[in-house]
């Protein structure tokens, strides 16, 4: 009746071998320094939560681990060596049962500190801070409405900008699709829902950058949709308040910028929001997204070049070595560099032409206007190369 | 030594009960078809209970447009939901009387109660249109959508139990009914009982308990 | 032995007892008559054989199959670099859509039913399924509801907004093509077949059982089958529900998740779950009972502790119902309601512990014999349990909000889905080829096939939790360098040996294909019973006779047949005592020689074919709705009229001298 090789050797040599080395590289594959890594986690609440990977991820590697020898085992001391028919039994009651009982309460042990994170993480009434957070197609908008140290509302983009060590707490919503929030090294996700607001505890250890993107797929660009946590000592936070919340004078005749004003307000105004623009008659230009996007919002650029990031974090604002100097920076040094902003040695003056060039041509948008005549992201705006020249100058001054 | 597929006798005419081939035996000593269509019923309810759960949902999410108790004509609907109710009774006669090989009584019953059935329908439709004159179109509210679209989809079962009742008496009177009578009478039955039960519930939560 | 022969014509028909009640069918409606081809097209196209739909399922299925891989291979491609230029960020969308949807529906699925709606009833000792002419409609309805949503590729684009479609983005102002709309009404025609077979499926297997086939003797592929059914009818009607809001949404103004009108998007997210994830049961069950078959017939062994994996499936079927929300722990739900989620979702991974111990002691203390078929369902265990492992770690909410929409969780389902459903099904290939085409399949081949399918299967899935759990997160068409980190294995490296794994797979893949193209180029010459099998499916000719089984067997057994086929000798040895050749011979001999089979019927393909014609209507002109319509009603009016049965002057005289014909094979 037999007529097939047996191929027990090799199953033996493979499961000895390859099984083990897999767990290896799982051990010692990883890229080293992920931005995103969240099993090193950097905020207290993603801390929190690694207590429980502690326990179910060697726990869960233990379990497979086993089964992988169990399997190996038997392979090995039950292939067919001409033995006789075994015992044709149908089962034993005490195996049965208690590999329910194992498995119940290897269970157990998870269960326990899961739900007890579940709840810690779900308080936010120890925060001392508020943040609104909104998901759009494709990128985050972050509003610092009014309150201890913050006398003026903040409306800025890209970069949220948090005091270290302490709880912030974030009301997470979306002007369109469904988004998450999510900066792996500080917290878990938190879904942007439109028509629902979401709290999130957010924290950071230590002053630093924190890398973070959008985690539920919101359409075209939605690789493209990125933000990054800046974590600054109370101090430094005061000092990052203090510069979103001065009014900021308009570029005058002769000024660096004047000219790129000029094109900003002809070309830029209709979406983007410059706050202390005023129009000739000396009325303040208020943009008017919602006549002009589907999510009725585009980023607010009054301090652009006090962020790391542009086109929702598609492209970052500074040079590779200037950016490298800020994410190498000490703890110490941090604060000190970020708020100095992006100046014109530092701007990544390529990227950031291009995309005034042609801005569908640098992330996947849908610019053609709907039947409502409303777009998602920024359209091709048919600069000549000096009106691209002067908004740069004109962005620059937008510390 | 054998012959093939000539039906000897009624039962073999059952429409596709036979896969199992000439032994009728049933492991359950359910016959196929009413098994069938308990286990579609089955299906049914958590058809309907996806749409009650998103009419409970938006019930009072009305817009712009009218809210529930502006347009509810609940003595109306008690009728209608009574004249429902009653055809489940004559659906009872129906299925004695076939129980008992009385095409006559079958037949007329069967009638009545797509008779009533259509009267029912005939309310739903004018109380739809009272609505669509009191500004409730389909797309005026998320209450407007949901509630159109359970009852337009309770509307169609029991259109369907209707055409199904008209077919068997059709099919009675010419006697070309698939299989035995009297089971494919109990079949419309169990789907019109379950029809007019599922009414019962859309008629406690849609109308009578207030949002 | 000739079981249906055909009648000579002008055999009258016989003179009907009991009165008037019974009409000859020919007389009145001779307009309705059956077709009676057994061989040709006409053979396939109208036939209500569970084994001839069966292969037609499988033939679909792996078509799809392939087509669902190579978009898999696009989407590696894109991902082989940072910035990759494959695809553009639109098709890259279309292309997981259509991949996850194609594998789950077009593929896993019918390919389960395959195996299904050809076993069950032989497994069962039934001579069909009990409705024919509905397997067939419900076959049809698949392979124009598969066909349908994959002529969006050319009608200005596929489905993008992700399989799970989460709304507000699947609206037409966020997708304005009608990918979406194809999407939807596809996977109601599909869902249109799921359901029909669920009903038939359940109603077979507990109804029309062998005499002495008690529900605790019912075979455990059958009986996985059986919960898998149960799941499907009460899944599909949710999915339905949601698929019509979203169609009233799209197509005729409704606000159902417009959230400018107050819409709730968590609505969609909760009907899509509750459907969602007793689908993911539905994908697997199917595969473990096909492993529960394969490996005690390789260990010699009956499957260990065989109650306890029945009703750990069914627990499963259960519990299964109360889980859907851990795939939202991130999407807002109150800390309460996570908990109570966390918690089900753990008490799922026991019956699911429980099945992979039960393997594991079947194999435990057998005479295990390593063929292609048997290395598929151990390596079954193995890849399936590193899913199962990961699955228990995001059960843990707190953790997986972290890891949720990540790559952990695409390596994680992928080792449920590919090293669990899949290799199941490719265990079933090769342990049942025999007996569906009479040929074995080529071990060699077989030999090349496995290994390659797991070694692609590892290179492919096993990065991907590397690449998740250092933060890279799903659905991305390009991804930065910058995030990336450092050092050689940094996460572009792994995307690429991703890459490199998705081609092995591939490379394996079309070597099961070459193996089937060999086999079938092969006189059918395979043993009745190569494997020493166990259950009733072997107790018949391979491949089996259009009626199945010549006697209704009687069941004294679990694993019938091999109870035949050995005893126990005065030393409490297990010796054979008799051959499956003895046993069929026997069992021919008995046959009653009188076999009522279901004619072919021209209804269920025009039945289901009016199904994708009112759905263009819906997407393109209301007209089509109406020509749909009419086609419907006028097949199901020739399918309520037609007469059971063919006439016999319908049939070609016996050319043979009155023997049998066999199924046309494949091939």
């Amino acid at each position: 009746m037999r007529t097939l090789p047996t191929v027990s050797n090799r199953i033996e040599r493979v499961s000895r071998r390859v099984l083990p080395a897999l767990g290896l590289m799982l051990l010692a594959g990883c890229a080293k320094n992920a931005p995103q890594d969240f099993l090193h986690p950097e905020g207290d609440p993603a801390k929190t939560i690694n207590t429980v990977n502690k326990i179910i991820f060697p726990l869960a590697g233990i379990v497979a681990v086993l089964v992988f020898i169990g399997v190996a085992v038997i392979l090995w001391k039950f292939k067919d060596r001409g033995q006789p028919m075994p015992h044709q039994g149908h089962g034993k009651s005490t195996i049965e049962i208690g590999s329910i009982v194992v498995s119940a309460s290897l269970l157990v042990v998870v269960a326990v500190p899961t739900f007890s994170t579940i709840f810690d993480l779900a308080e936010t009434d120890d925060c001392n801070m508020v943040i609104n957070v909104t998901g759009q197609q494709w990128w985050w908008e972050f509003a610092y409405p009014v309150q201890d140290g913050i006398d003026k509302p903040i409306v800025t983009s890209g970069d949220i900008v948090i005091p270290e060590g302490e709880c912030v707490m974030l009301r997470i919503t979306s002007r369109d699709v469904i988004h998450s929030f999510w900066v792996p090294k500080l917290n878990g996700k938190k879904d942007a829902v439109p028509n629902r607001v979401h709290t999130l505890r957010f924290q950071a250890d230590q002053p630093g950058v924190y890398l973070g993107q959008c985690a539920e797929f919101c359409g075209l660009s939605h690789a493209n949709m990125k933000m990054n946590a800046i974590a600054l000592t109370r101090a430094d936070f005061a000092t990052w308040v203090a510069n979103q919340t001065a009014e900021k004078p308009m570029a005058s005749e002769g000024q660096a910028g004047f000219e790129g004003q000029g094109v900003y307000s002809s070309y830029c105004t209709a979406c983007h929001q410059v706050d202390g623009l005023k129009d000739p008659s000396g009325n303040p230009v208020v943009a008017q997204a919602d006549t002009t996007l589907v999510a009725g919002a585009a980023p607010n650029l009054t301090h652009l070049m006090s962020r790391i990031t542009f086109a929702g974090g598609t492209y970052w604002l500074q040079t590779e070595k200037c950016r490298d100097d800020l994410f190498n920076a000490s703890p110490e040094e941090f604060g000190a560099l970020y708020l100095k902003g992006v100046d014109e040695s530092c701007l990544n003056r390529i990227e950031l032409e291009e995309w005034l060039r042609n801005a569908p041509a640098k992330k996947a948008m849908y610019p053609t206007l709907n039947e409502d005549g409303l777009g998602r992201g920024m359209p091709y705006l048919a600069l000549s190369e000096d009106q691209i020249d002067s908004l740069v100058e004109y962005l620059l001054t937008l510390q | 030594m054998a012959d093939v597929a000539i039906p000897t006798d009624a039962s073999h005419d059952a429409h596709d009960a036979h896969g199992g081939g000439h032994e009728h035996h049933s492991s359950l000593g359910l016959s196929n078809n009413k098994l069938a269509m308990w286990l579609f019923l089955g299906s049914e309810c958590l058809l309907f209970g996806g749409l009650i759960s998103t009419y409970m949902l938006y019930r009072g999410r009305v817009a712009d447009g009218p809210a529930p108790d502006q347009v509810y004509d609940i003595p109306f609907t008690s009728v209608s939901s009574f004249v429902l109710l009653m055809s489940s009774l004559t659906m009872v006669l129906a299925v004695t009387s076939a129980a008992r090989h009385d095409d006559r009584n079958t037949k007329l019953w069967l009638t009545i109660t797509a008779l009533l059935g259509a009267t029912f329908v005939g309310g739903q439709v004018y109380e739809f249109t009272a609505f669509y004159r009191e500004g409730m179109g389909f797309t005026t509210s998320l209450f407007s959508s949901s509630f159109f679209t359970l009852t337009g989809f309770h509307g169609v079962h029991v259109t369907v139990g209707i055409i199904m009742l008209m077919a068997v008496r059709a099919m009675i009177a010419r006697n070309k009914i698939p299989g035995e009578k009297d089971e494919v009478v109990e079949l419309v039955g169990l789907y019109w009982h379950f029809v007019d039960v599922v009414w019962i519930v859309i008629f406690t939560l849609v109308y009578l308990i207030p949002a | 032995m000739a079981i249906i022969e055909r009648p000579e014509s002008g055999t009258p028909v016989p003179a009907l007892a009991g009165g008037p009640a019974v009409v000859g069918p020919a007389q009145t409606l001779g307009a309705f008559r059956r077709p009676v081809t057994t061989t040709g097209w006409k053979s396939w196209l109208f036939t209500v054989d569970h084994k001839k739909l069966g292969i037609m399922y499988g033939v679909s299925a792996m078509f799809f199959f392939v087509v669902g891989g190579l978009e898999a291979v696009l989407i590696r491609l894109q991902l082989a670099q940072p910035n990759g230029k494959v695809l553009s960020a639109d098709v890259y969308n279309q292309m997981f859509t259509m991949h996850a949807t194609t594998m789950v529906f077009l593929f896993i699925m019918p390919m389960a039913a395959a195996f299904a709606n050809y076993m069950v009833p032989l497994q069962i000792g039934a001579r069909d399924v009990a409705f024919p002419r509905i397997n067939a409609f419900g076959f049809w309805a698949y392979f124009f509801g598969a066909i349908f949503i994959n002529t969006s590729w050319f009608l200005g684009g596929a489905a993008d907004g992700g399989w799970f479609m989460y709304a507000p983005n699947s609206s037409t102002l966020f997708s304005p093509s009608h990918g979406i709309d194809f999407w939807v009404l596809g996977l109601q025609i599909t869902g249109i077949a799921s359901l029909s077979g669920s009903v038939n499926l359940i109603v077979t297997v507990l109804n029309m059982r062998a005499p002495g086939m008690s529900l605790l003797k019912v075979p455990i592929f059958t009986w996985l089958v059986l919960v898998t059914q149960f799941l499907l009818l009460f899944a599909m009607p949710v999915i339905t529900v949601a698929l019509f809001l979203l169609n009233f949404q799209r197509g005729f103004g409704a606000t159902f998740f417009d959230t400018s009108a107050g819409a709730d998007p968590l609505l969609w997210q909760h009907l899509f779950w509750i459907f969602g994830h007793p689908e993911v049961y539905i994908i697997i069950l199917p595969s473990f009972g096909l492993v529960s078959e394969v490996l005690p017939v390789f260990s010699r062994k009956p499957l260990f502790g065989y109650p306890l994996v029945v009703f750990s499936g069914v627990a499963i079927g259960f519990v299964g119902w109360g889980v859907w929300a851990h795939h939202m722990f991130a999407s807002g739900l109150g800390p309460v309601s996570v908990a109570v989620f966390s918690i089900a979702t753990m008490m799922i991974a026991i019956p699911t512990g429980v099945k992979i111990i039960n393997w594991c002691m079947t194999m435990w203390g057998g005479k295990l014999w390593y063929t292609t078929s048997m290395m598929f369902a151990i390596a079954l265990v193995v890849e399936f349990t590193i899913g199962g492992v990961s699955g228990v770690t995001h059960a843990a909410a707190s953790s997986d909000t972290q890891q949720t929409d990540t790559y952990y969780i695409v390596a994680h389902f992928h080792y449920v889905l590919f090293g669990g459903a899949v290799l199941g099904l490719f265990a079933g290939f090769y342990y049942w080829w025999p007996k569906v085409f009479g040929r074995m399949l080529d071990e060699k081949l077989g030999k090349w096939n496995f290994w390659l399918m797991i070694i692609g299967l590892n290179l492919t899935f096993g990065p991907m939790h590397i690449l998740g759990l250092q933060g890279q997160p799903r659905r991305m068409y390009r991804y930065d360098p910058d995030r990336m980190g450092e050092g050689f294995f940094n996460l572009t490296f792994w995307n690429q040996v991703a890459t490199l794994g998705s081609i092995i797979l591939s490379v394996g893949v079309l070597f099961f294909i070459i193996n089937v193209w060999v086999t079938a180029k092969r006189p059918a010459d395979a043993p009745l019973d190569p494997w020493d099998a166990r259950s009733l499916e072997w107790l018949t000719a391979s491949p089996p006779k259009e009626h199945n089984f010549d006697t209704i067997p009687q069941v004294h057994a679990l694993d019938e047949f091999f109870h035949r086929k050995y005893a126990e000798n005065e030393h409490g040895e297990l010796v054979k005592v008799a051959t499956a050749e003895e046993l069929l011979a026997a069992e021919e001999a008995a046959g009653s020689g009188h076999v009522d089979l279901p004619a072919p019927s021209y209804w269920p393909i025009l039945l289901a074919f009016g199904l994708p014609v009112a759905a263009y209507g819906v997407i393109y002109n209301h007209i089509g709705i109406a020509v749909g319509g009419v086609i419907i009603l006028l097949a199901m009016f020739g399918w309520s009229l037609e007469p059971s049965y063919a006439e016999p002057t319908d049939y070609d005289p016996p050319t043979d001298g009155g023997s049998t014909k066999e199924l046309a094979t494949l091939g």
